[in-house]
């Protein structure tokens, strides 16, 4: 692909998401506009957006890359990722949106009536928020490298820039449209291309052709461990993203939440047949790409390869386009919720906060990723998956259901997750990927287990310090809203 | 449950209770909400049990009949369908079904709390 494609295709999502970035501004004004849209997006919307936001760039990139390293192991991945939405509408959605908070550490303060709960919970956000905008991070670097031929690093500053600009000026109104815009580019620039390609390879005989069962780098199929824990990272890990949960507070009341649920449901279920296609395709025609390592830019490179001339270039630029557009949204959704949680921890809550925190969310992640190498994209965001359904997944889950759950209880099931997963990412890092024993490589099936367990036993044992407002907040999260606030 | 309607005279000012605050004052709308969390988590570890069981199901379905993995369906083999396409209509029929269930649940328990009043 030519470098002047990949650049036009780089810029226009950029400066689309600042235009439509700024005609929001035009429409928020006060605090509540910044934080939380005040909650009047309609659930199509919303659904969009919160499409727009999840689908990052393991969603986009990396699926397919997995898919072409490991086969139908890595389809484990989309079914994951999918379905731990229908965790989050089975235990989270309405009673989240019911509780009337902005963020999870506001959610967790007024369930447990604890200061020091909260501070743990939004050190928890913030880290999960950090390490999950790392991949975003270079998965624009290699974008910008693939298909430019410049230096990694800027495709890296190019995202954080756009989203400061973006954020900072219109807060989360703003974001919710250009989310919205998102899902559907990414959509298209994924529809398309594969439509094109099996149009074209249809007069070659193509339904003939076979997928090859073996992995071109002759990698093992993975054991049921790795698959099961795999799964309890993502389908507990949904659960606890700041930057999804935050969109919840968007609905205006608890049905609605379990509308727009339903309806990002089918648009991940949607989504997620494309990266599938890419990664079979790639597969079959371009297995070389996992020997020299660029198994994550099978989706970038694909479309150049197999169709030529300039329907290949506007179909490359396309599908360059649709992955800036996962980068952006991605960080964007979740600098606007490290900022809601920095700035009311830390700066008081006022706009300006909100503005600073969303700088310091952006730079930090920025200079975290100059420092460390991209690892297979779909595989380290698997493991911030991990550290969510470690941390944040069980207090939210006791916290909603368990009248029993003690501050004690979550801080001590938080700090023994966040320790323990985190001591395994560690770990891994340091051993490589070769020398890590495969239990350490997936951790979600014991670390889950054991926050959970330390969680409810420390609250067993002190079960006098249950708030005295425990009745008032359950009432809350599970009666449905006045019917006046639900005939809007 | 026993339903239990407490009857008062309709006419007089009767005080603009909302039914959220009326819940929470009274031992009797405690039983109620109860009763709505507890029907709640049921249903949400039952759709979430069902759909877990047949997710298990498909791999140890492939495994268990030699052959139909590599099957092909218009040239792509079955595992893919299966896994890659197959259980995404499992995931939407379980969110609408726990969404149907879930409302009446709250429309039962609104009914409860207004007939109270």
């Amino acid at each position: 692909m030519s470098p002047a494609v990949g650049i036009a295709a780089i810029t226009a999502v950029s400066v689309a998401t600042a235009v439509i970035g700024f005609y929001g501004l035009r429409i928020s004004r006060t605090t509540g506009d910044f934080y939380v849209a005040s909650r009047t997006v309609r659930p199509w919307w919303n659904a969009s957006a919160i499409g727009g936001e999840y689908l990052s760039a393991a969603s986009f990139l990396g699926v397919a890359g997995l898919i072409l390293l490991s086969g139908t192991d890595a389809l484990w991945y989309p079914v994951g990722y999918t379905a731990g939405y229908l965790m989050l509408l089975l235990f989270v959605a309405a009673p989240l949106r019911r509780s009337g908070a902005y963020t999870i550490p506001d959610f967790t303060e007024a369930r447990l009536d604890s200061l020091a709960v909260r501070r743990v919970t939004s050190l928890a956000v913030v880290i999960v928020g950090w390490l999950y905008i790392v991949p975003q991070l270079h998965g624009a670097a290699l974008t910008i490298r693939t298909t430019t031929g410049l230096p990694p690093w800027v495709g890296s500053t190019a995202v954080v820039v756009v989203v400061c600009l973006t954020v900072v000026a219109g807060g989360m109104r703003s974001i919710t449209f250009v989310q919205a815009f998102q899902y559907w580019l990414k959509l298209t620039a994924l529809a398309v291309p594969i439509i094109f390609m099996v149009l074209v390879l249809g007069g070659n005989d193509f339904p003939g052709e076979a997928a090859p069962a073996t992995n071109p780098t002759g990698l093992a199929p993975a054991g049921p461990y790795q698959n099961i824990s795999l799964l309890v990272a993502l389908l507990f890990g949904t659960l606890g993203l700041p930057h999804v949960l935050v969109r919840f507070y968007t609905n205006p009341d608890g049905h609605s939440a379990r509308r727009t649920t339903l309806i990002v449901l089918g648009l991940l279920s949607v989504f997620y047949l494309f990266p599938t296609a890419f990664g079979l395709l790639g597969r079959v025609f371009a297995p070389g790409l996992a020997h020299t390592g660029q198994a994550d830019a099978v989706v970038l490179l694909l479309p150049g390869r197999l169709i030529d001339g300039p329907a290949g270039e506007l179909l490359s630029a396309l599908v360059v386009a649709g992955a800036f557009a996962a980068f952006l949204s991605t960080t964007s959704g979740l600098v606007v919720s490290l900022a809601g949680v920095i700035s009311q921890d830390v700066l008081g809550g006022s706009v300006r906060g909100f503005r600073l925190a969303a700088l310091v969310s952006a730079m930090v992640p920025l200079g975290l990723a100059f420092m460390t190498d991209s690892l297979a994209l779909a595989g380290s965001v698997g493991l911030v998956f991990a550290f969510t359904a470690s941390t944040i997944c069980p207090v939210l889950l006791l916290g909603i259901w368990w009248r029993g759950l003690t501050d004690a209880g979550a801080i001590a099931g938080m700090v023994t997750g966040g320790v323990l997963c985190g001591g395994a990412m560690v770990a891994g890092t340091v051993l490589g990927a070769a020398g890590t024993p495969f239990w350490l490589a997936q951790p979600a099936a014991w670390t889950v287990p054991a926050a959970f367990a330390v969680m409810i036993l420390t609250s067993r044992a002190t079960s006098a310090r249950v708030p005295r407002t425990i009745t008032k907040v359950m009432t809350r999260l599970h009666t449905p809203e006045r019917p006046l606030a639900t005939e809007r | 449950m026993t339903r239990v309607r407490v009857t008062a005279p309709r006419s007089a000012a009767r005080p603009a209770a909302e039914p959220r605050e009326a819940a929470e004052e009274s031992a009797m709308g405690q039983v109620f909400v109860r009763s709505l969390i507890r029907s709640q988590l049921r249903l949400a570890l039952v759709v979430a049990g069902g759909f877990l069981l047949i997710l298990g199901a498909f791999p140890v379905l492939l495994g268990a009949i030699p052959g139909l993995a590599e099957t092909r369906i218009a040239g792509i083999p079955f595992d893919w369908l299966l896994l890659g396409a197959g259980i995404y209509p499992v995931t939407g029929i379980s969110a609408w079904l726990y969404i149907r269930s879930a409302t009446r649940n709250e429309a039962r328990y609104r009914d409860l709390a207004e007939d109270r009043r």
